[in-house]
């Protein structure tokens, strides 16, 4: 076991991890208490909400489930660096591209540059021009 | 960006704002902007990109447009602040700001909720994984592992060849200079491969 971080959406986790032969298995009952996702026999769930698992040996390495697999089934994609003890998840393209047709805007919270958090929820009731722009 | 101030300070009491978020590795640099330019509507700074992953963001400065809702009634599409680069950029700014202040000021739309959907930049799952591999980067760029660093730049530009957030952000912190060779090269790639990115090309001029 070691300690891996974690990037899921905008959240960083550190959790316990084993490296498998295919990538990293993350420790099961640290990512339910981080993700909110558990293995119960009817599949993976959030809440009541389960997707059923087909494949039961990709996802679960003794007590940990693959990462990569764990992505896949909650409609995300992860990258892993198993010798850098990293995984990155987010939403899949298909997932992500589902909530833009909605035409709700996704909140976020960052800091500014004096490194208070700002919300896009802050500014509700207003009309707002969201610019992305760069230094570079 | 400071070109943006005119504009907020227009439109700002008729229940308006803008919110600018870079999506820079170099906190310094955007804190040294703002500051020096006076901003008075938020800045916020976006290491990570996340902006990019949640709003379909492949180059700056780009825009979209949120209403009192929360809702999204235009979907992102290059914003310019003035005119000083349209020998290059080739938009006409005053199209956008005309409309948006149309939107603002008499709550007339441009586009419909269907036109807005049929204009947005939708991610694949390679585009997403592009954004992994750089936040992964950055991360280890933060903890010194330098190769570390540039494995997953490199796999985030191999993922999404034609992506300027992630080409061109790479850029500078490769040490390569924004507007040398290598980004002349990137340029005529992605002019090759038909000018990938955001369908409404609003007040472009070719």
């Amino acid at each position: 076991m070691a300690r891996v971080t974690v990037l899921d959406g905008a959240a960083t986790l550190e959790i316990e991890a084993t490296a498998t032969a295919g990538g990293l298995a993350l420790d099961a009952a640290l990512l339910e208490a981080a993700s909110g996702w558990s293995l119960k026999p009817e599949g993976l769930c959030f809440g009541d909400v389960c997707v059923p698992v087909r494949d039961t040996l990709a996802l679960v390495a003794g007590s940990g489930l693959d990462a990569d697999e764990f992505a896949r089934i909650t409609g995300r994609v992860a990258v892993v660096d198993a010798a850098r003890g990293i995984v990155a998840m987010t939403e899949s393209g298909n997932r992500r591209s589902e909530g833009l047709a909605t035409l709700v805007a996704p909140d976020f919270t960052l800091p500014d540059i004096d490194g208070n958090p700002v919300s896009l929820h802050d500014f509700d009731r207003r009309k707002r021009l969201l610019l992305a722009w760069s230094s570079w | 960006m400071p070109v943006w101030q005119p504009l907020h300070d227009e439109l700002k009491d008729r229940g308006f704002t803008v919110i600018a978020v870079a999506l820079d590795a170099d906190k310094a640099a955007v804190r040294e902007w703002a500051t020096m330019e006076r901003l008075t509507f938020p800045v916020l700074v976006d290491r990570n990109h996340l902006l990019a992953e949640l709003y379909g963001f492949t180059n700056v400065p780009a825009s979209v447009w949120i209403d009192e809702d929360g809702r999204i009634v235009r979907p992102a599409d290059t914003a310019m602040g003035d005119d000083r680069f349209r020998a290059f950029s080739k938009v006409d700014s005053s199209i956008h700001h005309d409309l948006l202040r149309r939107w603002v000021n008499e709550g007339v739309r441009d586009l419909d909720d269907d036109a807005v959907r049929s204009n947005q930049v939708l991610p694949d799952d390679d585009t997403q994984r592009a954004r992994l591999h750089r936040r992964i980067g950055i991360l280890l760029g933060d903890r010194g592992d330098q190769v570390g660093r540039d494995h997953h730049l490199r796999e985030a530009e191999r993922l999404a060849p034609m992506d300027w957030t992630i080409v061109r952000g790479n850029m500078p912190l490769f040490g390569e200079d924004p507007f040398g060779n290598r980004f002349f090269e990137f340029v005529g790639e992605w002019m090759e491969a038909g000018q990938p990115g955001y369908p409404l090309r609003t007040g472009r001029d070719d």
